[in-house]
């Protein structure tokens, strides 16, 4: 039964509500000033030592009571927690799986990702898709973004590298030493990420358009989605070679590496990660991103092969 | 329209035109196989040939990636079918044959069977029956379903770019050319791209109406 | 011509048809009620329906032997057919339609030349015509027209009056006499219809409920049915039960109710018996006469009369339920009333027993 008593002695009018029980009272004023005080803290533990402002003597209360209010208080918990979505580079998939796992133990908060082409997934932010995090694959998307406005620009960060490799199906005969050797009549099909906007495919065509060798390797190409659909093609042994990123590689079995794009005439690959402006969970996203910047995450990121960059 | 927009079209056009060509033949002999008679194993092709109609695009397209891909019928011969032209054609093929065997189907039941026999006593063998009675009498239910068929395969999508990729100038569909150019946020031309699939299809589908609604009363 | 049947099973919807016969006249009628499966009877010897048993043999060419695995296809069988819905081709022209069955444009055989068949079926003014704008008659000459033209060496013909009004039925039966005499090919014609078979046939066969009853010569068939069944069938106006008491010199005498009647004796083992007596053998007089041949004079009382056309159908009691069939004219004379005592007169070999 709900009862409303107004205070007497205060100037200021405090409404207090009382539940009664079977004529005791389960839920009173004092409990709801430590529920409050449990909501600005965070804990109960942190609550528990305003015990004695509370005028309340626990010892009084019958003990399922307290356990009925403690169930009430745990249970709310996880609705407080926080759920961050981070749209990523498909390249980033595996290692960012890890470092979340290793951070929602930590934190409590939940990542959901959203894993694509960086420019399928910078469309997706500027058609409104909520997103809390952004990390590209390259300044491109990322600059694209800024333009509009649609990033937070004091916490843009660049902290990870990579490099390219041509990768050939693992039972391939195949021996291809440098880029001239994609211009060989018996690579028919070269896969890569969709080198007009995805960043694997735009740094591939970049490299082979340095060497001059692009009109030779175009008419070969077979664009994908992003590069780990490009790495699948080349799993499947449905095209003869494809570009991808050295950590792709290193996660299939199915392909092996035929020649490394040396970092000197590769381009300058670099992965860009920022918060979305109107994120609901500022807090917790950037958090994350922190996280992300921290030696942990790093140890991660250097386990898949990604070369961390100051 | 840009030249390479109009190549898009063309191209898609052209395939899905050889694609209605292509399944005619095992198309009408299908459906004249499930109209008339009993036989064992019937329900079951009933069932597969139904199956793209049904199954989501991507995964008809996988199935025929595995079977066409280099583990599979691709790798007997030197010849490519995955990621090429001929992919297309597969994929926009297997994609609209359930509904040109239905529609022929339909129109092969509602030929009345005594017509066919009494074609026999006068001495047509199986063959000039189904040319000279059969077909010409189902003619408007078979040209719907081609025309049905045709523009299925003007918007086929998912099959498509599993097991034909989106390649440029060689594999690209109006539908896979909108879903790149959205992607890479060209959208004026994915816009260009999407009147002339709405006016394709809205043509293809009002004259397939035209011939499967009209039917005489005799 | 011949056509042999033998051995011939086909389970059908309510019964199973069993056929066993020979044909050897030109022109033989199947002659029985809807759904006896006659038209199921046609589609086994054009080949169209697979028998579960059949021997079936057309002059010297086996067509269908099930213990042989062996059967003929239809479109070789050389056999025409005009089916009881005509099945004319709706997209094609009459003259299409006609040349459908013709091998080399034409001409195959000189009795059956596309003109003299035209001729013999007044088919030439409807040559312009769409086949669905033809009336019943027309479109029944064209299906008969369209088999011939295919020369076949057997034509079958489903119900050739059925989808007919009265008028045109009287109509249409020369158009088939005609062919059979200027064409001279042999027919098998399937009909419930008396008159067609009276008018035509030269051999009966008589199939009712899948079985066949009786064969033989048109007049024996209807003078002398076979049992009860088919009597009924082809139309005997008395039906009685009875029951033969004596044999004497190939004389019986039957018990009808009260009633005594002489008639030449049944085959043996058959003590109960169906007395049928056809209406037109009934002679109604007013007195007992001086005497005459007929061994039954019954006294007999007029319960109705029924015109029919040119007869008068007389209801009487003459101890059991007996029709007579008297033109007007007679009915006229006698000033038949309702009520009366007449004698009616039965000669002995009018009045046929069928065993019980």
């Amino acid at each position: 039964m709900k009862r409303k008593t107004a205070s007497s002695g205060s100037t200021a009018l405090q409404t207090r509500l009382r539940i009664t029980l079977k004529k005791k009272i389960a839920f009173g004023p004092g409990n709801a000033k430590l529920l409050r005080l449990v909501d600005e803290t965070g804990s109960i533990g942190k609550a528990a030592p305003h015990k004695t402002e509370l005028f309340m003597d626990t010892k009084k209360f019958p003990k399922y009571l307290v356990l009925l209010a403690v169930a009430l208080m745990t249970l709310s918990l996880p609705l407080r927690a926080a759920e961050i979505t981070v749209s990523a580079a498909a390249s980033l998939t595996d290692s960012l799986k890890k470092i979340a796992a290793n951070y929602e133990k930590q934190s409590g908060d939940k990542i959901t990702f959203n894993f694509g082409a960086s420019s399928t997934l910078a469309r997706q932010i500027e058609a409104g898709a909520p997103a809390d995090i952004f990390f590209s694959a390259d300044e491109a998307q990322m600059n694209g973004l800024a333009k509009k406005s649609l990033i937070d620009p004091a916490t843009r960060k660049s902290i990870l590298g990579n490099s390219l490799v041509v990768v050939v199906p693992s039972d391939s005969p195949l021996q291809i030493k440098s880029a001239s050797g994609l211009t060989n009549a018996s690579v028919k099909q070269i896969v890569l990420a969709d080198p007009k906007a995805v960043p694997a495919g735009v740094y591939a065509r970049a490299w082979l358009e340095k060497l001059q060798l692009w009109p030779a390797i175009e008419p070969k190409v077979v664009p994908t989605e992003n590069v780990r659909a490009a790495l699948a093609a080349v799993a499947s042994g449905n095209v003869d070679a494809g570009l991808v990123y050295k950590t792709d590689a290193a996660i299939s079995k199915k392909v092996k590496i035929a020649c490394e794009v040396p970092r000197a005439d590769g381009p300058d690959i670099s992965y860009p990660m920022a918060l979305v402006k109107g994120s609901p969970q500022l807090e917790a996203a950037k958090k994350f991103l922190d996280y992300l910047s921290s030696k942990e995450a790093g140890q991660v990121f250097t386990h898949f092969g990604f070369l961390l960059q100051k | 329209m840009t030249s390479p927009e109009w190549q898009i079209v063309g191209f898609t056009v052209w395939v899905a035109a050889l694609s209605t060509l292509a399944i005619l033949p095992f198309g009408l002999a299908l459906a004249w196989a499930l109209a008339r008679g009993n036989w064992p194993g019937k329900s079951l092709v009933e069932t597969f040939v139904t199956l793209p109609l049904v199954m989501p695009p991507v995964a008809t397209g996988l199935i025929l990636l595995t079977a066409f891909g280099k583990h599979g019928l691709g790798g007997l011969f030197d010849f490519r079918i995955v990621f090429t032209w001929r992919a297309v054609l597969l994929a926009l093929s297997v994609m609209s044959l359930p509904l040109l065997v239905r529609s022929a189907r339909t129109a092969f039941e509602e030929v009345n069977p005594r017509l066919e026999q009494i074609a026999r006593t006068l001495g047509a063998g199986g063959w000039r029956v189904f040319f000279t009675i059969t077909v010409p009498l189902a003619a408007r239910g078979i040209v719907g379903g081609m025309l049905l068929a045709f523009a299925r395969a003007l918007g086929e999508f998912g099959a498509t770019i599993m097991v034909a990729g989106n390649i440029q100038g060689k594999t690209q569909t109006i539908s896979l050319a909108i879903f790149e150019n959205v992607q890479i946020g060209d959208d004026a031309h994915a816009y260009h791209l999407l009147g002339v699939s709405v006016m394709l299809a809205f043509i293809a589908v009002w004259s397939s109406e035209f011939f499967l609604r009209r039917k005489k009363t005799t | 011509m011949s056509l042999l049947l033998k051995n011939v099973s086909l389970p059908l919807a309510h019964f199973t048809l069993e056929a066993d016969f020979a044909m050897q006249r030109r022109v033989t009628a199947v002659f029985g009620p809807s759904g006896a499966g006659k038209t199921s009877l046609l589609d086994l010897i054009a080949g169209l329906r697979t028998p579960r048993s059949a021997f079936i043999q057309l002059d010297d060419d086996v067509l269908t032997d099930t213990a042989k695995k062996f059967s003929v296809a239809t479109h070789r069988r050389g056999i025409g057919y005009v089916p009881q819905d005509l099945a004319l081709f709706p997209h094609l022209s009459l003259r299409q339609n006609l040349l459908y069955g013709c091998k080399s444009g034409g001409t195959n055989n000189s009795r059956f030349t596309f003109n003299h068949v035209i001729e013999v079926l007044e088919i030439q003014p409807l040559i312009a015509r769409g086949v669905t704008e033809l009336s019943g008659g027309e479109k029944q000459r064209v299906a008969l027209a369209r088999a011939l033209l295919s020369s076949p060496r057997l034509l079958l013909l489903d119900e050739p009056l059925a989808s007919l009004d009265a008028p045109l039925k009287t109509k249409i039966i020369p158009y088939l006499a005609r062919v059979r005499d200027e064409f001279q090919i042999p027919m098998l014609c399937v009909t419930h219809d008396r008159h067609v078979a009276l008018a035509l046939a030269d051999e009966i066969v008589v199939l009712m409920n899948g079985k066949v009853m009786q064969t033989g010569p048109v007049s024996e068939v209807f003078a002398r049915p076979a049992n009860a069944e088919v009597a009924k069938f082809v139309g005997v106006e008395t039906l009685q039960p009875g029951t033969v008491t004596s044999v004497n010199e190939g004389l019986a005498t039957v018990t009808v109710g009260k009633v005594t009647l002489t008639a030449l004796a049944p085959p043996p083992a058959s003590r109960d018996v169906f007395v049928c007596i056809r209406g037109e053998e009934v002679i109604l007089q007013r007195d007992v006469a001086a005497a005459s041949s007929v061994r039954n004079r019954l006294p007999a009382r007029v319960l109705s009369l029924s015109p029919e056309d040119a007869l008068v159908r007389v209801e009487l009691d003459a101890g059991f339920p007996l029709f007579a069939l008297v033109t007007r004219p007679a009915c006229a004379e006698l000033a038949l009333r309702e009520g009366e005592t007449i004698i009616a007169l039965i000669k002995a070999p009018a009045i046929h027993l069928v065993p019980r």
